[in-house]
């Protein structure tokens, strides 16, 4: 931990340092520990600490930006003059008007918490103490994460935020089955282990000997984290208005127009009380909660001050760290519940696919939102209500548009999914698709 | 103090283990993009670090920072030696690592001019000239042009007594146009999708592209997507461009043949490998003609380096040979436990651990994995990429990857390209839009019949190769020629 105060002098620092129109100051710090196990035995234990800088110099609405890690004085203004000089060789872009000014940042708690020796490996040591009892081979990793963001510019923006994450995650493998399960909290003792463990031993056997199926239409109900996997380029590629304005997002042109079926609401929030909260963005201009999908119905999408400036709308504090490339991008999504419980989507089904996982879902036309991606970790036949048996992995290529326009049902509660990395976390519930298109098989 | 000096100093005040290593990493980096005439990114980055791996009661700790004061350096020896220890209680198995020599060494990346000597505003007006030949229709409605520089600047030390010092610096450019027409959307890209081509050249590899040259003829192609009739569907014979196949061999065997992947080491995260230790020296992996290596020695490949980071020396090492599965990429510690499994396995490590920076675990890396070309022992005639079309009655060219995607053991693939030509009896034709082709990897390696020769082999560069917890990208390199696939699973999805 550095602490707010010693950020701002750094940030302060550098501001006097530079002799730019406009200088933004963006300081990470990452305190990080990995205990990631495999085989039954952890087999990498590591930590490691990082502080680094960047930052983004405008002169004549021409843009440099550069970074380090190294903090003493003649560093630091070297990597003034380097942005600066980036900036001379730089062409004038007509459309920055300028750097955003402060405004109201709310109020979050700074979460901190710094896992003590062992605590990560005797977590870790219970998932694997329960899969040896089973027979079974543990694999995974619990990641304690601390990080500090700052953000700070000439017009007088000053933002902090710190959080820290515990977060697990295993696959129990199986002689011819997976199963995957995770938990995420502030600290380690939210973090449940055995549960973690019990749910993806209970995959493991629930899906093993699988069965070939033929590919083709199913209806298919998606587990939160095949949700989210679904979600993840919808995210990147849909409420971008980079993408938006460049009529290459699936919902260009379609603003206060039906573009999923009514039982879809999309939200980002980065306070909801199930996550870990996002104050400000990378321009450090407040986050808020904005709902993109109103029961179907195209409602909103991020900006942040470029984009906004450009095209005279609202800045939703969205931007990611200069330059981006990118374009602004909501990291918050979740969709809002429904009524059902997965037991009530199961036993609606009379033939098709219950999915607990999706993976290296990839985008095959960004305008239309086509993915093709494979099943993991779980894949099972429902006929007439009733899970029947495992079967073996299948190849989806899904419009997403499509998919939910034809969601039957959204389940009645959110599920806390972790990321890999840092703090991020999502919420997503179980969905019933009544179309899913599966092109091939493959052999387990 | 030199960095060498530095390292050995910290090395020094490692307590007592059975072995340790110490790396401290410098990394620069520059980066433009340019959008539509404007430069959207100017970019400068340095970081610099250690790390600190120790082998102790038969467990690795590793830790790293960058402070590099006093109290700085003996916090992350303190840190390594506590993991060390911590995951010493749960063990239940040792680490045992491969013999080596010590090694005294230096390498730096052969480049004839210096991407970071090379005035900014040449570099910017190279890429504006080549994002405005771009425009040839109003239908273009996205131009980009990037570049990239890294140097990486590696000092490594152990108490085996390694001492070694490497520059290794890489370069790549390309060029990318967007056309829409209604809810058409199309790219094409030169010389390559995802960033362009990169090697582990200077500055010169991005004059040798011309990118201005080709922007019109990209842009135009872009455009005669938009109308072009959709790939049809069935079981057809199909040529890959060198740069499609490179991404194959990356997914579907580089991959596959990382040893730390097929022992399980991986199985949280990436998956595991359907080519599992018991299918060595005895698998038929592709067709006789099939021979793949992984080897970090090539000039200018982006996986090329003079030493691995646990101080192996850098080599050529077949993976498949005549068709057959010959051997992984390995570690020190990896090969070890081959031998336990396959006591036929009598190898050390070839050499492919690296890490993405000073921060981050090395693990197995590809380096450059390759496709042998055409007309060399064992890979039968060199074939002209016109000859091989031309001895095709029907059949689809597909070039320059659009999307990817493979199951978590490297079975099932599906990957999409930019674009596709028609080839009926013998002659290209029509061009195809959003071409698909899927398969699994040993029958669909099992059905290469042809494989053109080294005058159209290529180093493709892919320097977004992601593995591991934390996540590490590294920068991987793939020697391709076009080659046939006969009755491959073409036009999967209509879309």
């Amino acid at each position: 931990m550095q602490g707010e105060k010693k950020l701002k002098q750094i940030a302060e620092k550098v501001l006097n340092f530079s002799t730019a129109q406009e200088t933004e100051v963006l300081l990470f710090v990452g305190n990080n520990f990995l205990t990631r196990f495999a085989n039954n035995q952890i087999h990498q234990n590591v930590a490691w600490h990082d502080l680094g800088i960047s930052i983004r110099i405008v002169n004549d609405k021409k843009i440099g930006v550069a970074s380090t890690n190294s903090f003493d004085d003649e560093s630091l203004k070297k990597l003034v003059d380097k942005a600066i000089k980036l900036a001379k060789l730089q062409k004038p872009d007509k459309n920055f008007i300028s750097l955003p000014k402060p405004r109201k940042i709310p109020k979050v708690k700074n979460e901190v918490y710094e896992a003590k020796e062992d605590e990560l490996a005797k977590s870790v040591y219970t998932v694997i103490k329960k899969a040896k009892k089973n027979k079974l081979i543990a694999s995974g990793a619990y990641a304690n994460d601390t990080s500090e963001l700052a953000v700070a510019n000439s017009r007088g923006v000053w933002a902090y935020h710190a959080g820290s994450s515990c977060n697990l995650s295993t696959i129990i493998l199986g002689k011819t089955s997976s199963g995957f399960a995770a938990d995420v909290g502030r600290n380690v003792k939210s973090v449940n282990a055995e549960k973690v463990a019990k749910t993806a031993i209970k995959k493991t056997i629930d899906s093993a000997n699988p069965k070939d199926i033929k590919p083709g239409e199913y209806e298919v109900i998606l587990e939160p984290q095949a949700v989210s996997e679904m979600l993840a380029f919808f995210q990147w590629y849909g409420p971008n208005a980079r993408i938006y304005h460049e009529q290459a997002s699936c919902l260009s042109g379609k603003m206060g127009s039906r573009v999923f079926g009514k039982n879809i609401t999309i939200i980002d929030d980065p306070f909801h009380p199930e996550i870990f909260p996002m104050p400000f963005d990378y321009e450090g201009q407040p986050k808020k909660t904005m709902t993109i999908v109103e029961k179907g119905i195209l409602k909103n999408i991020a900006y942040d001050s470029y984009y906004a400036k450009r095209y005279k709308k609202q800045n939703t504090g969205h931007a990611l760290p200069a330059p981006n490339t990118m374009g602004p991008i909501p990291l918050h999504l979740y969709i809002k519940p429904g009524s059902k419980t997965k037991e009530q989507m199961i036993k609606s089904v009379k033939y098709g696919l219950l999915v607990t996982r999706l993976w290296y879902v990839r985008v095959l036309n960004p305008k239309t939102l086509n993915v093709t991606g494979m099943t993991r970790d779980g894949t099972f036949l429902i006929e007439n209500g009733k899970i029947v048996r495992p079967v073996k992995n299948l190849r989806f290529n899904q419009n997403i548009p499509e998919a939910l326009n034809n969601v039957v049902s959204v389940e009645n509660k959110l599920t806390r999914l972790a990321s890999f990395e840092g703090e991020l976390v999502n919420l997503m519930p179980t969905l019933q698709i009544k179309k899913w298109q599966f092109s091939s098989g493959t052999l387990f | 103090m030199p960095m060498l000096k530095l390292a050995q100093e910290i090395l020094g005040k490692i307590p007592k283990v059975e072995y340790a290593d110490v790396r401290i990493v410098e990394q620069d980096t520059e980066d433009i993009a340019i959008k539509d005439g404007i430069v959207e990114a100017l970019q400068s980055g340095h970081s610099l670090g250690y790390n600190v791996r120790v082998l102790h009661k038969e467990v690795w700790g590793f830790a790293a920072s960058n402070d590099f004061s006093k109290s700085g350096i003996d916090a992350t020896i303190k840190k390594a030696m506590e993991i060390a220890n911590s995951s010493a209680k749960y063990k239940t198995t040792d680490v045992s690592l491969d013999s080596q020599k010590p090694i005294t060494a230096s390498y730096k990346t052969p480049i004839k001019e210096d991407p970071f000597e090379v005035p900014l505003e040449e570099k910017i007006d190279l890429l504006l000239k080549a994002d405005k030949a771009q425009k040839v229709s109003p239908k273009v409605v996205i131009t980009q042009s990037s570049y990239q520089a890294n140097r990486e600047k590696k000092y490594f030390v152990s108490t085996l007594g390694s001492k070694i010092d490497q520059e290794i610096i890489w370069t790549g450019a390309g060029i990318e146009s967007s056309a829409v027409s209604g809810a058409e959307f199309q790219n094409r890209s030169y010389p390559n999708s995802f960033r362009g081509q990169n090697q582990t050249r200077g500055f010169e590899l991005v004059r040798g592209l011309e990118l201005e040259k080709h922007a019109p003829r990209i842009a135009k192609e872009a455009v005669d997507l938009l109308t072009a009739d959709l790939c049809p569907s069935g079981e057809f014979d199909l040529i890959l461009d060198g740069n499609q196949l490179a991404l194959q061999i990356h997914e579907s065997c580089g991959h596959a043949v990382e040893l730390d992947r097929a022992l399980g080491y991986e199985a949280s995260y990436a998956g595991t490998s359907f080519l599992t230790p018991e299918k060595l020296f005895t698998f038929q992996y592709g067709s006789p003609i099939v021979n793949l290596t992984a080897d970090a020695t090539i000039p200018g490949g982006l996986g090329t380096f003079g030493y691995d980071d646990e101080g192996t020396k850098a080599q050529r090492t077949y993976l498949v040979k005549k068709g057959i599965f010959q051997d992984y990429i390995t570690s020190r510690e990896t090969s070890v436990e081959l031998h336990k499994i396959n006591p036929k396995y009598n190898k050390k490590s070839n050499g492919t651990v690296r890490a993405s920076s000073w921060s981050r675990l090395p693990m197995i890396r590809m380096t450059n994995i390759n496709l042998e070309p055409g007309g060399e022992v064992g890979t039968g005639k060199a074939w002209a990429l016109d000859e091989l079309i031309a001895d095709t009655k029907y059949g689809i060219f597909m070039s320059t990857n659009r999307s990817w995607s493979i199951d978590d053991k490297r079975y099932n693939f599906q990957f999409g390209t930019e674009i596709a030509w028609e080839i009926k009896n013998g002659k290209l034709g029509r061009m195809l839009r959003n071409p698909t082709y899927q398969g699994i990897t040993p029958q669909f390696w099992n059905s290469c019949d042809a494989i053109c020769g080294r005058p159209e082999w290529t180093v493709w560069g892919t320097p977004n190769c992601g593995k591991g917890q934390p996540s590490q990208v590294m920068y991987t390199g793939h020697g391709a020629s076009p080659a046939r696939f006969r009755k491959v699973k073409i036009g999967v999805v209509n879309w």
